[in-house]
């Protein structure tokens, strides 16, 4: 079991939320509440790097779903970057890598 | 009496002395009689047969009797309840005659207004000089503060031991609750299929919590049967209601267009409505289906689709067990509109179709506990089995959940249906 830790910085594209720890049911309501407090503007890209996640569930996923409703609802856009390999293989069972961009790494996704 | 060492007396600190000293000696001068009559406890001297010789102010009061109604009228029983009466005849006299004193034993004294006040009573015998014993000195402490400190501590104890009953009722009644919604949340018994044969198997990784998975076999028209089997995002009560919805709107779509796609897309527009829509995102993953048995042919055909839930698996008679790919399928809720991918597959004799949610494939296994059980060690599992029916099929899973200990986060629900093999006994019974 690992605490869930969010760091937040600014990019060019918008704002980075890097996530290390676990995202699971127990803090996925930490990264949620989080959510309403970045702000994104129309045409920005909301990054949320996964290279420190440990263990993502159900919830972790529903957690995903909602900062993908929260970029779009701005007019922005939810991008992946550094997603390990058991939770890329989850994405892509739930179909969720057809519907999120996805990136190897912060660098990628924070490119022009 | 201060003394201050290691300094020269000075005028000043003579007269300090002088005040001190004569504030002493006024103390001193504080009669015995005063210090007898009005100390802080009760005085009380008796003959050998207990009539009272003296006795002090303090517990005259205490008792509300005058002087000239106890001295050489009553004796110390007098002064008791009837329960001290008992004490003093059974215990506190032979051991006073005994050791010749008694410490601190709790009575209680009763009062002329018609109370009772609980007591600390010790005695000592004063001997003459030949040794012969002459009379009782006791002493009789206020014992009210004490007596109610007591009884605060055991208030709280039982308020204590009661709150702890209460916490152990409340959770063994929850357990229960749990138990009841989780089996109404799955179904009794499976239909019987013409020609064919469907088991299934419902683990719990908790007790203490609701689980989050759910399936489902069950008539459609007259020939044919739907069945679906799938996992909701959360635990607990949420996730309860999430399965509840999840399950009676499959039914009910199956029963207006039993074509797989059309009814996980029903689904979706419900679940995205009833949670997305109002930002609260939920979603399931499900496997829905229908089977179309021919039993005159030994044979059944499955057309099924998936919504981001994880592969069925095929065992064949000949030994060799296959996943029957659905990918690109999303999970069910969460987008107004959703992809979901179909897949059909025939079953014969002896072959089984497996449907299983992640709880068996994330287990945590290895020595250490940080591998994955995995796609491929499931195959390698259903590889073994295939050929056998389904309940053997699912005897055999259940026994390997049982070996994944505490590695088992999720709670897993399986679901198999095949064709019995031409040689099964149990195909003459069906």
């Amino acid at each position: 079991m690992n605490a869930l830790k969010i760091t937040t910085r600014d990019a060019g594209t918008g704002p980075v939320l890097e996530v290390a720890g676990d995202l699971d049911y127990l803090n996925a309501g930490q990264f949620r509440d989080l959510l309403p407090t970045v702000t994104l503007r129309p045409g920005q890209r909301l990054v949320v790097d996964l290279g420190a996640l440990d263990f993502c569930d159900s919830s972790g996923i529903t957690a995903l779903i909602a900062a993908h409703h929260h970029a779009q609802s701005a007019g922005g856009q939810l991008v992946l970057a550094a997603v390990p390999a058991n939770t890329l293989r989850v994405l892509s069972i739930v179909g969720l890598d057809q519907v999120l961009t996805i990136h190897p790494d912060s660098e990628a996704a924070t490119r022009v | 009496m201060m003394a201050r060492a290691g300094q020269h007396s000075d005028p000043h600190d003579a007269d300090d002395d002088k005040t001190a000293q004569a504030a002493f000696a006024a103390l001193l001068e504080d009669s015995a009689e005063d210090l007898y009559e009005s100390a802080p406890c009760g005085y009380l001297s008796t003959l050998m047969d207990g009539t009272i010789a003296k006795i002090n102010s303090t517990l005259l009061d205490w008792l509300g009797l005058a002087r000239q109604d106890v001295v050489g009228r009553l004796r110390f029983t007098d002064l008791l309840t009837v329960g001290g009466k008992l004490y003093h005849e059974t215990h506190f006299a032979p051991l006073l005659r005994m050791q010749g004193q008694i410490n601190g034993i709790a009575l209680e004294i009763k009062q002329a207004d018609g109370g009772r006040m609980p007591v600390l009573v010790s005695s000592v015998v004063k001997h003459g000089t030949t040794g012969e014993p002459l009379l009782i000195r006791t002493t009789v402490f206020d014992a009210r503060d004490r007596r109610a400190y007591e009884e605060e501590l055991l208030r709280r104890q039982r308020l204590a031991e009661e709150a702890r009953r209460q916490a152990e009722a409340d959770r063994a009644r929850l357990q229960d609750t749990f138990a009841v919604l989780q089996q109404s949340l799955l179904p009794d018994t499976l239909p019987e299929l013409p020609g064919a044969e469907a088991a299934a198997h419902y683990h719990t990784a908790s007790p203490d919590r609701l689980g989050g998975d759910f399936y489902d076999v069950f008539p459609l028209d007259g020939k044919r049967f739907g069945f679906f089997l799938g996992d909701v995002c959360g635990k607990g009560p949420q996730a309860a209601a999430l399965t509840s919805l999840t399950r009676y709107t499959l039914r009910a779509a199956a029963l207006h267009d039993p074509d797989p796609v059309s009814a996980l897309t029903t689904l979706n527009k419900v679940l995205h409505e009833r949670y997305s829509a109002s930002g609260d995102p939920r979603y399931c993953t499900a496997v829905f289906g229908t089977i179309d048995p021919d039993p005159a042919a030994g044979r059944l055909t499955v057309h099924l689709a998936s919504g981001g839930h994880p592969p069925a698996v095929v065992l064949r008679a000949d030994g060799t067990a296959t996943y029957l790919p659905t990918p690109g399928g999303l999970l069910v809720g969460v987008l107004p509109t959703a992809p979901f991918t179909a897949a059909s597959t025939t079953l014969g004799p002896g072959d089984t179709l497996l449907l299983y949610t992640d709880g068996l494939t994330e287990a945590r296994t290895g020595k250490d506990r940080t591998s994955l059980y995995g796609d491929e060690a499931l195959l390698a599992f259903a590889a073994t089995q295939a050929g056998r029916p389904p309940h053997a099929v699912i005897e055999a899973l259940d026994g390997l959940l049982a070996g994944f200990g505490d590695g088992l986060d999720d709670d897993t629900a399986l679901l198999a249906i095949g064709v019995p093999s031409s040689d099964d006994p149990t195909s003459e019974t069906r």
